[in-house]
């Protein structure tokens, strides 16, 4: 055996494997594996989100799903409805929407109508439940549009998934909890869930986290002018430009939050700034109403609008619960007047508590939930750490127990060490193997995986069982030749086999069945390594150890 | 050749007709059990919370079992202590059918009112709830899942062999091995979960395994009927009691500790593969032998 080529010729089978082998244990034991960077699996996008999760998960570079290491997953889709390609005026989009907020008689937040760039349509949608398709649709007919009921379809455009996606990471990125993760799963019926994990997490406090729309409003609470005070929304959580982490003010002993309003010129010369200033001065709270407002109980926490005296109240709007009013400071106040606050429009969101004033930045900060979810259709998996630490351990008794198993029948009916050895340890490697490349590619380890590598030893002795019975059948293997020609034969039938599992599992790998997803990717993976790389590698094995050499 | 041998069937001694009556008869009694449980109850199998909406909670608590059962506002379906080493005073608890979407996000809240807290452990240690119209969804999801599979197995037997009774024997057994386990179920009154939808549709891949191979040897081959017949089954038979015998451990070992998973996987294919044993051995075979020595002959 001096030629290297014809070393490598004759055993590149086995090679094959000894390489993928040392691959896998380099992404599973190594620290910081073969991916150092977090760059290709961490969907995130959020390098200290990965490095803490892999931080402290014990000696290998495996991650855990939610079924091994704790946390809760919750799955429900955007509450709304849409009519798609509508045919609207560049300039009317706005004028629809205000239609749909009067004629339909809900919030700004609830309707919106979209502009699709890429193939210039414009979609309307309504998220809210109390709406009909009926309803909805006599709505955009009175807003001088072309729609039927039967043109309204369930569910809402992907842009505002996207939207809300967006909000629930940020929003659980807020809450400091690293390793979550939020996508969509597409349904049969051509609807769409949104899938939030988070490890660290009770199902209680997610389902809170993602049950508040998070819509911010300053409403003006002011006289109309005929003695009675009417309401007038001023800014909107769109209009703020920069949000500063909750803060305290100690001279006045209240808690705030520091924001920018947004200054930038909008096509008619307007900001958002310059807009809420001219408010305030005609509504009059930079003059007559500096100081004028008492609604708000701030030792008893309480309001009490039903007031002898005229208000000028600005109210803090959270999902339509008010949770602040104050009144126009003097300094303010007076900036205002003179128009010179809009160059540089700071202010303060004033809130009664500390807890109030985080809640408000998270709100602020991750912006609102373009749709709420609708809870009626949700699912829920949780798991307690110490639940799911004791589940790890179970099922890497199932796994050895499995194997243990295997290999008892397979030596009871071989007999020869020759063949059932390499057999079992052949079958593992496809299991170190599928580790490994679940390390390098970071996918979280759940149940569903463990039953996915026992499928994968399962069915790899089998195709190991069809190998060794072709390659001995009618006696002794004497020549390479023979053998050569015995292997291909084998080898039609595990093709056929692996193919038929593969074709079997496919609608799992594809359809949204929750845990199953990651059953079925494993198994499909280890069905190919196992035909692609070790199973032949086997037959190598098998030919140095039978063809008398 | 092992210390177990598979053993030899005679089977020239059985008529094609003989062969074929016992799966056959066995196929027919499971169809009549499965629309028997439909027509009395509406599902040929009882359906579990994936499929109807309801909750499964793993609890830690040193209230007893009777307590648990009278501790929520819906009565639980079964209640399962988990027998692992290390672990006490475990129970998986089961509600399935649950119209109410609101009562079962409070099932978790009721447990930690109403039950005795063990230690310091939560409750309540795991939750996994769906909402009646979120399971109506799974249960689509996962018929077409079956169908789908089903079929493509189905096409691409007929690509393998290209020829009809070869392959409808494969596709035919192959139907036998999800409809027995299926009967199963419905008679041990397992409910159909994710994990044994997950199993059957493993048993549509790994069941046709041993019919390929028996196809294989017997078409593709050169030699005597019955000799092809026998080597084929002397791998077969060994392939398929190793997957029964690691899928028993599984499925036993899994139920005791808990993990539903895990262990309706390993039931299900356990059962599967028994079928598939008969199936593959007795009514593949025996179409397979009148297609070899009758269908052929023109």
């Amino acid at each position: 055996m001096t030629n290297p080529i014809a070393f490598v010729k004759e055993y590149w089978r086995v090679i094959l494997l000894v390489a993928f082998l040392a691959f896998a244990m380099v992404a599973l034991f190594i620290p910081g594996g073969i991916m150092a960077d977090d760059s290709l699996a961490d969907n995130l996008g959020d390098n200290e989100t990965a490095a803490n999760q892999s931080g402290d998960e014990g000696f290998t570079n495996l991650e855990y799903g939610i079924g091994l290491d704790g946390g809760t997953r919750v799955s429900a889709p955007a509450t709304g409805m849409m009519v798609d390609e509508l045919d609207i005026d560049d300039n009317d989009q706005r004028d629809i929407e205000t239609t749909l907020y009067a004629e339909l008689d809900i919030e700004r937040s609830d309707a919106t109508v979209r502009y699709h760039e890429n193939d210039d349509r414009y979609t309307a949608e309504v998220f809210t439940e109390n709406v009909t398709a009926a309803e909805f649709a006599s709505a955009l007919q009175s807003a001088g549009l072309d729609a039927t009921e039967d043109d309204v379809e369930n569910g809402v455009t992907q842009e505002t998934r996207d939207e809300m996606i967006n909000t629930i990471e940020l929003r659980v990125n807020e809450a400091g909890l690293s390793g979550g993760n939020v996508y969509q799963e597409a349904t049969v019926d051509g609807g769409y869930y949104i899938v939030t994990e988070v490890p660290g997490m009770s199902p209680n406090e997610l389902r809170g986290l993602l049950s508040d729309r998070g819509d911010v409003q300053i409403v003006a609470y002011h006289p109309d002018g005929n003695g009675n005070q009417t309401n007038d929304t001023v800014l909107n959580d769109d209009d703020f430009s920069d949000i500063s982490p909750p803060a305290f003010n100690d001279r006045e002993g209240t808690h705030y939050v520091p924001v920018t309003v947004d200054n930038t010129e909008g096509s008619d010369g307007n900001s958002a700034a310059s807009e809420f200033q001219s408010s305030m001065n005609e509504y009059g709270f930079t003059s007559e109403g500096i100081g004028q407002c008492s609604v708000h109980d701030r030792d008893a926490g309480e309001f009490n609008f039903d007031q002898d005296q005229q208000q000028w109240c600005l109210l803090t709007v959270v999902d339509d619960e008010v949770i602040d009013a104050h009144s126009m400071s003097s300094g303010l106040g007076g900036d205002m007047e003179s128009g010179t606050w809009a160059n540089d429009p700071g202010f303060q969101m004033i809130v009664p508590t500390q807890q109030d004033a985080q809640y408000l930045s998270v709100n602020l900060q991750s912006g609102a939930l373009t749709a709420p979810l609708d809870f009626s259709q949700e699912q829920t998996y949780s798991t307690e750490p110490a639940l799911a630490d004791q589940f790890k351990t179970f099922s890497l008794m199932i796994g050895i127990l499995s194997v243990i198993t295997v290999s008892g029948v397979v030596f009871l009916r071989y007999r020869d060490p020759r063949v059932a050895a390499p057999m079992v340890v052949t079958a593992l490697s496809e299991v170190v193997i599928l580790l490994g490349f679940a390390a390098l590619i970071r996918m979280p380890i759940d149940l569903s995986h463990v039953a996915g590598f026992i499928a994968v030893v399962g069915t790899g002795v089998d195709d190991l069982i069809i190998i060794a019975d072709e390659v001995m059948s009618d006696g002794n293997v004497s020549s390479q030749r023979v053998f050569e020609s015995r292997f291909s034969k084998a080898f039609w039938v595990i093709g056929a086999a692996a193919a038929t599992t593969v074709i079997a599992l496919s609608p799992l790998a594809v359809l949204s069945l929750g845990d199953l997803r990651g059953f079925a990717i494993i198994t499909i993976l280890g069905v190919l390594i196992g035909v692609l790389i070790t199973r032949p590698a086997y037959g190598g094995i098998l030919e140095r150890l039978l063809t008398d050499k | 050749m092992g210390y177990f041998d598979v053993p030899d069937i005679q089977y020239p001694r059985y008529t094609n007709r003989q062969l074929a009556a016992v799966p056959l008869g066995l196929l027919a009694v499971a169809l009549l059990v499965l629309s028997g449980s439909f027509l009395l109850t509406g599902a040929p199998v009882p359906l579990g919370m994936d499929f109807t909406g309801g909750a499964e909670l793993t609890i830690q608590t040193t209230s007893s079992e009777a307590q648990i059962q009278t501790a929520f506002s819906v009565e639980p379906d079964s209640i399962q202590r988990i027998q692992a080493p290390g672990v006490d005073n475990q129970y998986t608890v089961q509600f399935a059918g649950v119209e109410d979407d609101e009562a079962i996000q409070t099932l978790s809240e009721q447990a930690t009112a109403e039950l005795e807290q063990d230690g310091n452990a939560e409750i309540v240690q795991q939750e996994s709830t769906a909402s009646p119209s979120f399971a109506a969804q799974t249960q689509q999801t996962a018929l077409l899942g079956l169908a789908v599979a089903f079929v493509g197995m189905s096409a691409l037997t007929f690509l393998l062999f290209r020829t009809f009774v070869p392959s409808i024997a494969i596709v035919l057994s192959a139907f036998s091995d999800l409809v027995i386990p299926l009967a199963f179920m419905s008679i041990a009154g397992i409910s159909l979960s994710l994990g044994t939808v997950a199993a059957l549709l493993m048993l549509i891949g790994y069941s046709v395994d041993s019919d390929i191979l028996l196809n294989n040897h017997v078409l593709r081959r050169s030699g005597d009927f019955y000799e092809s017949t026998s080597r084929a089954m002397t791998t077969g038979v060994t392939m398929t009691i190793t997957s029964m015998a690691a899928m028993l451990v599984m499925g036993i070992v899994a139920s005791l500790f808990g993990i539903e998973l895990l262990a309706s996987i390993g039931t299900i294919l356990f059962v599967g593969l028994a079928a598939d044993l008969m199936n593959t051995y007795l009514l593949n075979l025996s179409l397979l032998r009148w297609y070899k020595f009758e269908g052929v002959r023109s």
